[in-house]
């Protein structure tokens, strides 16, 4: 048997919120796009009316699912915003340097270490925060404005555009997202997506491949090490392919 | 080449100008309105939109406009406004307009519209739509320079009923060789209905005929404004006694908001064949499993037990 150790990245709350968001997210683009591409508006008109009203409904646990996670941990609301708005390393500045060349040529390109949220990490996620809460904004009023909160002409138009433009820049940084967090790429492939969908730990191996920072502060601290006994044949397995992160 | 787009733009001018001199317009001459509102009561009546009768059901507006604004169930309103006069023999402007659809050549309603519920008339040219069509997005609101679409069902949280409900200028009337129902019912016939370059020419003149007595800022209005609207107003006074924005035009959100379509399904396309290509790249990355001796400070590569990077804490490293 050979011993595995495992670092816990994201608790159970965590996991629950991003997964609801996650799922909300993905069908709010899609009975977004309902309204938004005409060709779709117009094929059937129920089902248009059935994703406006699922369009509202989702919305609304979007909303609330990052609120209940605030007020289930506040610490871990702090050390979120305290995990993004950080100093810059020459670390960070590096990453964010090589990642289209990384991206393109993952074999010849390497990545600096990098601390618990890496600096393309930072831009990607602050993009997704910013994006959902102006989609937030901006769908509120145009949902309340038309119905129970009336607001003029001009209101209307503006959260359009802002609704209409962040939707534009969550269907990218989304798209991004699921490709890397999801583990398509290559050297992000094997267990990313167990990191948000399962039980929230990196392998030793893959965290130290990707957060060499942040991995040896934890193993130096040792609080969030989960050790495994596994048979030797899977060790390799193990450490190649579990949980890995963006 | 500047004289093809040239060719191209007269051309399209003419085309315009041509669509445009066929169709239809309701000439609205407030000089001649006495503010009666029987137009408003003929629209409630044909098009089946009472207003609500029980008590207080209905806002206090303190003013001879009412209902102030067009709503869920009025598609016509008239307007009052009392206005300071340069003319020392008439103290008061009261300038008595009229709010409902303006039937634009150039609709912006028809633009942002996903499902095609408002569309232009093809022979009167008036912007008509059908509710049954519309779901309720309620675009058409934001992108009218006039403020005038309005929905029923509006009051409703879920929005499931939502459903526009603005003046269609009565087409239905019209195919069937009547006049609009508002205009039918004009006692002082500031309302008429007619042929486009007709009803413009009538306007012209009487705008002739009101700057002669002294209303220096009488214009038309309408007949160019965006594209060319089928309802040309006479205005009596200042533009400003009558809620008509002086340059109408559609907003740049909105046309920003129509351009992100095309640009989402291109952008799309150029994301993922851009991963798609990341993908490829990717293909056949290995690399070595490493674990962290956290006593000496030592990253090893597992398979071959070398020491690939030292951490040198008293350095500073991390």
């Amino acid at each position: 048997m050979a011993e595995v150790r495992f670092i816990q990245r994201h608790s159970l709350l965590t996991r629950i919120v991003h997964c609801t968001i996650a799922v909300a997210c993905i069908w709010l683009m899609i009975s977004g796009l309902f309204v938004f591409v005409p060709a779709l508006a117009a094929l059937n008109l129920d089902l248009t009316r059935f994703m406006k009203v699922t369009h509202r409904v989702v919305g609304v646990i979007f909303i609330i699912m990052p609120i209940f996670g605030a007020i289930g941990s506040p610490a871990g609301l702090i050390e979120f915003f305290k995990k993004y708005f950080c100093r810059w390393t020459p670390e960070d500045f590096e990453f964010l340097k090589k990642f289209v060349p990384y991206m393109l040529m993952p074999k010849k390109v390497h990545m600096p270490d990098q601390d618990e949220v890496k600096s393309g990490q930072r831009f990607a996620d602050g993009a997704l925060v910013i994006g959902g809460l102006m989609m937030a904004v901006s769908g509120l009023f145009l949902w309340l404005g038309t119905t129970i909160m009336p607001v003029s002409a001009g209101t209307l138009v503006v959260m359009r555009f802002i609704h209409d433009l962040f939707f534009l820049v969550l269907v990218v940084f989304v798209v991004a997202h699921v490709f890397l967090g999801g583990g398509m790429f290559q050297p992000y492939r094997g267990g990313t997506i167990k990191l948000m969908f399962g039980n929230g730990q990196v392998s030793e191996a893959n965290a130290l491949y990707h957060w060499g920072f942040w991995a040896r502060k934890e193993l130096e601290d040792g609080s969030r090490v989960v050790v495994k006994k596994v048979p030797e044949e899977q060790r390799k397995a193990i450490s190649s392919k579990a949980s890995l992160g963006k | 080449m500047a004289t093809i787009q040239h060719e191209y733009d007269r051309k399209h001018l003419d085309e315009r100008n041509e669509y445009k001199a066929s169709t239809k317009a309701i000439l609205f001459d407030s000089s001649r309105c006495s503010g009666c509102k029987a137009c408003m009561v003929a629209c409630k009546t044909w098009n089946q939109l009472p207003s609500p009768t029980a008590t207080n059901s209905q806002p206090w507006y303190a003013s001879l406009q009412c209902p102030y604004d067009l709503g869920s169930n009025t598609r016509l309103t008239i307007t009052f406004r009392e206005m300071e006069s340069t003319n020392p023999g008439r103290p008061i402007d009261w300038a008595i307009g009229r709010r409902a659809c303006m039937h634009c050549t150039d609709a912006a309603c028809v633009t942002v519209c996903p499902t095609g519920a408002l569309f232009y008339d093809e022979e009167t040219g008036m912007v008509s739509h059908n509710a049954e069509k519309c779901i309720g997005c309620s675009y058409c609101r934001g992108a009218c320079p006039f403020d005038v679409p309005r929905h029923t069902g509006s009051d409703d949280l879920s929005g499931v009923n939502i459903r526009i409900n603005k003046c269609t200028g009565c087409v239905d009337r019209i195919k069937h060789g009547m006049d609009p129902a508002c205009v039918t019912t004009c006692q002082p016939g500031a309302l008429t209905f007619g042929d486009r370059d007709e009803m413009i020419a009538i306007a012209e003149k009487r705008v002739e005929v009101l700057k002669a007595k002294g209303f220096d800022k009488a214009r038309v209005y309408g007949a160019t404004e965006m594209g060319g609207t089928h309802v040309i107003y006479v205005l009596k006074y200042d533009i400003a006694g009558y809620e008509l924005p002086e340059n109408p035009g559609i907003s740049w959100m909105t046309t920003a908001s129509e351009i992100m379509k095309p640009v989402l399904g291109i952008g799309f396309i150029a994301l993922i064949a851009g991963l798609g290509g990341c993908l490829l790249s990717g293909v056949g990355y290995k690399r070595d499993e490493l674990r962290y001796d956290e006593v000496n400070h030592d990253v090893i590569n597992v398979e071959t037990g070398e020491v690939v990077k030292h951490i040198d804490k008293e350095a500073g490293e991390r």
